[in-house]
């Protein structure tokens, strides 16, 4: 046990700890007060995790990474849903959405995507629905 | 347009947060009331009172001030922010992520809604919006590690697991120091990244990276454990071999460890060299267990009877209570379930003459005869090798050698309760926990088999003896706060079988809210275990809390309930009317006695009430306790009351379904109740999942049955409201009755073939009388001769009994006394 504590280590209680309690209570604070408060906290969040073991740059350029790839893949799960509903572009009948719904007690949602990936067809939706799991 | 405060009342709204957050309420509300005064219209104010307001339980009036205060500033933030506040309290947590999404637009930069739309995100598991808020507060918070560890957090849960990992090394990236080998965090979010690559199945990278960043974890077990593992899954044999002998010194006892080995070695299939391996480790560890019991498992013949009879010998020298339990898995195997008994019978002579020959193992050898003896009664009492009378003799004997054992007494009960004579039982074990009043085990045991004699109020006592005295609401509150499942499920079962319809819902009721509660706890450690960095730990309960009602606890409780609706549904209780049942008479004196009680404990609160508000100073804070606790249906009579009975089992029915559908009586118990309800396409699905497991299960039989005849009405009758499209459907998908045979062939085929079986021979002979009516008094006389098969358990019996029942048939009488008679120390044919 030679090594030093690492600064983000408070007495008692992590740093966690004292950050998190401060936000619930400031739950309905007004906008002012929030930004007093939290402006007091932030100056000490930098200096403790930034001060030694957090290289800022690095951080900064992490950051940047991160905007790339979620942006990416953002626009890849995008694509994603484009094409689904590209594949389904299926005529639904509204009552056959409602015979669903009432057999088979599903929400308007549900009963919907059921019918559509089955082409539409409700009898293939009841029958396929049915059909215990191997 | 919104009003705005001078300095002086700025200064007091800062008053009302801190008061709001110290819990001073009536201080909160003073001084609120104060702003209010000159700024009747002022959002945030109103807000924050309502906010109070509702942390003294007066939820109503805090929801509708809370609107007042929306109409005052409908671009508060804080207004929006206390509305879902508001909305989380009452557990609509869909309405709360609304209000909070709104106070998030109009302050996109307030941590504090972001953190509070978070968590509530991914307690309602929208992964996709938890990922999207995460991703927002780790862009205000970029410098703190929790902020990275959460954002994987959340893209793991939302099964992106290379993208997690990409976050955790990114961040590891921006650190200029490593960390310090005792940064707990640090630790867990190492094993965590390691859990990551290791779950996409790259094992040689999660090898590597255990070795290297993972070597000195604090969680040194973790590291043997998994290092063992990824060696074994990558084909590195021999080292895979010595990390499994490194952790079976460790920890000689653990089967998993065992298994490891033997899979690392190759040997599954080795018989002789398993066996070798196992003698090496009893004989490095004289006093393991696990070591002696295993091999058991895979030996046959004589190599079974040499280990089994040094193993049982063992056990019983040293008069180990558990021997039996710990070897009735084997009972699946004929000759095993020969072998045991036999080898104790040899153990059990040889012991007495050896007892004579060397008086100075007195001690050991009378405690051994009676281990012994105690084996043997618990062999004849386990369903596989039954024989109860034999079991009663052993026990006895056991009993007299050790007239004060608490074991052989409760074994002594359970034979009672296996003779159906549930009197009896609870008295023998009342009698066992008078021996050692200060064993919990034992008084549980006793307060259940009480229940089972439905002695409620004895098992109460029972009960009390273990409960916290000072708990207000006596024993019942303490068990409920407890969480004790398995008390409520025996008490809702044993009203259940006294037909005390409203407290068995009651109790069942409880037990579905207990799961609630359970589902609910996990919200706070979305937070603390991100602020704990225990990582791995958290996934695993978010992995529970998702599959939480499979618990055998919920099923059983829930099955019982949707059984009580059912009876519910088939006779209602306010035309109880229906003559033959006693049950019903006494409901409804119940019932009337019930009313009478809540009228008069209605009129004592109001005595008590205006006495309170007479002292204004006392007692203030059980007042403002009360309202949140105070049960306004303590016996269930509202459940009782329920007009839809039907819709009602289906809160209870969804669950089971969704949770455990491999459940034969899951899906049985779907099918009746969606029967009932004229749910005909998912009465199919229920029975045709029912088939799938076991299509010669008596009530699947009876239930296919059931379902074409009344499907064949259902079509035929010109009020029919089923499409054609759905009846289609049915027709084609109901595969289950063979096209060219009449029900009748169909149902005496089954009863031929199933004979012997006393459950589904009435199981065929309900289904007889269904489909031909004529033919009720020999489907009767032929109910009373399964008495005669020779395989009939006391159980079966009771079916049969409570089948006549039904049909009010006159062979109830004989019925019952030759049952008695062939049964003569059941208690249940009386």
């Amino acid at each position: 046990m030679a090594e030093k504590q690492p600064p983000t280590i408070v007495e008692g209680a992590t740093t966690g700890d004292v950050e998190d309690e401060v936000p619930v209570a400031k739950s309905a604070e007004d906008r002012k007060a929030a930004a007093a408060l939290s402006s007091l906290d932030t100056p000490r969040d930098d200096e403790a995790a930034g001060g030694k073991d957090v290289d800022q740059e690095a951080v900064k350029k992490a950051m940047d990474r991160l905007a790339g790839t979620g942006t990416a893949n953002g626009t890849s799960t995008k694509k994603e849903e484009e094409n689904k509903p590209v594949k389904k572009v299926v005529k639904v009948d509204q009552a056959d959405v409602a015979l669903l719904i009432e057999e088979l007690e599903l929400s308007k949602i549900k009963a919907t995507d059921l019918l559509k990936s089955h082409d539409g067809k409700v009898e293939e939706a009841l029958r396929a629905y049915i059909t215990p799991a191997a | 347009m919104p009003q705005v405060l001078s300095a002086k009342e700025q200064g007091l709204f800062r008053t009302v947060v801190r008061n709001y957050e110290d819990k001073q309420y009536k201080k909160g509300i003073k001084a609120a009331d104060q702003i209010l005064k000159k700024n009747p219209k002022h959002g945030d104010t109103l807000a924050m009172k309502a906010l109070i307001m509702n942390s003294q339980g007066k939820t109503d009036e805090a929801f509708a001030l809370a609107k007042v205060a929306l109409q005052c500033d409908m671009k508060s933030h804080v207004c929006w922010h206390v509305y879902g506040l508001l909305y989380r309290a009452v557990k609509n947590f869909e309405e709360a992520i609304k209000a909070y999404k709104f106070a998030l637009r109009l302050e996109p930069d307030s941590q504090q809604i972001q953190r509070d739309l978070a968590l509530l995100q991914v307690q309602m598991r929208d992964y996709q919006g938890y990922l999207n808020s995460r991703r927002a507060m780790l862009t205000a918070r970029p410098s703190a590690r929790q902020s990275w560890t959460a954002l994987a957090v959340a893209h793991h849960l939302n099964g992106n697991l290379s993208e997690a990992e990409g976050v955790l090394t990114s961040y590891e990236e921006t650190l200029k120091n490593p960390p310090s080998k005792t940064d707990f965090e640090n630790s867990e979010a190492v094993m965590y990244k390691n859990s990551l690559i290791a779950e996409q199945g790259d094992f040689q990278k999660a090898l590597d990276h255990l070795e290297s960043a993972g070597k000195h974890t604090l969680d040194r077990l973790a590291y043997y454990e998994l290092r063992a593992t990824y060696l074994t899954k990558l084909g590195r044999t021999e080292e895979a071999t010595k990390a499994y002998r490194a952790l079976i010194d460790r920890n000689s006892e653990y089967k998993m460890y065992y298994d490891g080995l033997i899979e690392a070695m190759g040997i599954s299939e080795d018989k002789a060299a398993k066996k070798q391996l196992f003698d090496e480790y009893a004989e490095k560890y004289p006093r393991c267990d696990a070591a002696r019991r295993l091999p058991l498992d895979f030996l046959e013949g004589d190599e079974f009877k040499e280990a089994a009879d040094q193993y049982i010998n063992r056990m019983l020298d040293k008069g180990v209570p558990s021997t039996f339990a710990n070897l009735k898995h084997l009972y699946s195997s004929s000759f095993k379930k020969d072998t045991l008994p036999a080898l104790v019978q040899q153990y059990i002579d040889s012991g007495k003459s050896e007892a004579n020959d060397e008086p100075k193992r007195s001690g050991d050898t009378s405690k051994g005869a009676s281990a012994a003896f105690y084996f043997l009664a618990q062999h004849y009492n386990y369903y596989r090798s039954r024989d109860l009378d034999k079991a009663m003799e052993f026990v006895e004997k056991a009993i007299e050698l050790e007239p004060n054992s608490v074991d052989f007494h409760m074994t002594q009960a359970r034979i009672w309760k296996h003779y159906g004579n549930s009197q009896k039982a609870s008295e023998i074990m009342e009698k066992a926990r008078t021996l050692d009043t200060r064993d919990r085990h034992i008084n549980t045991k006793a307060a259940k088999y009480q229940l089972r004699d439905n002695e409620g109020d004895a098992a109460l006592k029972t009960m009390g003896l273990f409960t916290r005295a000072e708990t207000v609401g006596g024993p019942l509150a303490d068990l409920h706060d407890m969480q004790c499942v398995w008390y409520l499920t025996e008490d809702g079962e044993s009203y259940a079988r006294q037909g005390k319809i409203g407290l068995a819902l009651k109790r069942f009721t409880s037990i579905y809210n207990i799961f609630d509660v359970w589902q609910e706890d996990q919200f706070d450690f979305h937070s603390f275990s991100l602020r704990k960095g225990q990582i791995r730990a958290y996934i695993d309960m978010m992995r529970w809390e998702d599959q939480l009602r499979e618990h055998t606890f919920y099923s059983r409780a829930a099955l019982s309930a949707v059984d009580v609706y059912l009876k519910l549904h088939d006779k209602p209780l306010s035309n109880g009317t229906n003559g033959n049942s006693d049950a019903n008479g006494d409901d409804a004196a119940e019932r009337k006695k019930a009313a009478k009680k809540a009228r008069k404990e209605a009129q004592k609160a109001e005595r008590e009430a205006i006495a309170k508000k007479n002292e204004p100073n006392k007692a203030t804070k059980e007042v403002e306790a009360d309202p949140k606790k105070k049960d306004d249906d303590p016996d269930g009579a509202k459940l009782a009351a329920t007009t839809e009975p039907m819709n009602d089992a289906m809160k209870f029915l969804t669950p089971l379904l969704q949770f455990s559908p491999k459940s034969i009586d899951v899906q049985t118990a779907g099918f009746e109740v969606y029967m009932r309800r004229k749910k005909y396409v998912l009465a199919l699905k229920c029975l045709l999942a029912a088939a799938a497991l076991d299509k010669e299960h008596s009530k699947v039989h009876q239930q296919i049955v059931r379902f074409k005849v009344a499907i064949d009405s259902e079509f035929e009758s010109s009020e029919s409201k089923i499409s054609p499209k759905t009846k289609e459907v049915i027709t084609s998908e109901f595969n289950l009755l063979p096209a060219s045979t009449s029900l009748t062939k169909f149902n005496d085929d089954y009863l031929a073939s199933h004979k012997d079986c006393a459950r589904r021979t009435l199981s065929a002979l309900s289904v007889r009388k269904l489909i031909s009516p004529d033919a009720a008094p020999t489907c009767e006389k032929d109910v009373a001769a399964v008495l005669k098969l020779s395989a009939i358990t006391v159980e079966e019996a009771q079916e049969a009994l409570t089948l006549l029942r039904s049909w009010n048939s006159s062979e109830v009488d004989a019925f019952k006394s030759s049952a008695a008679q062939k049964w003569p120390k059941a208690t249940i044919f009386e």
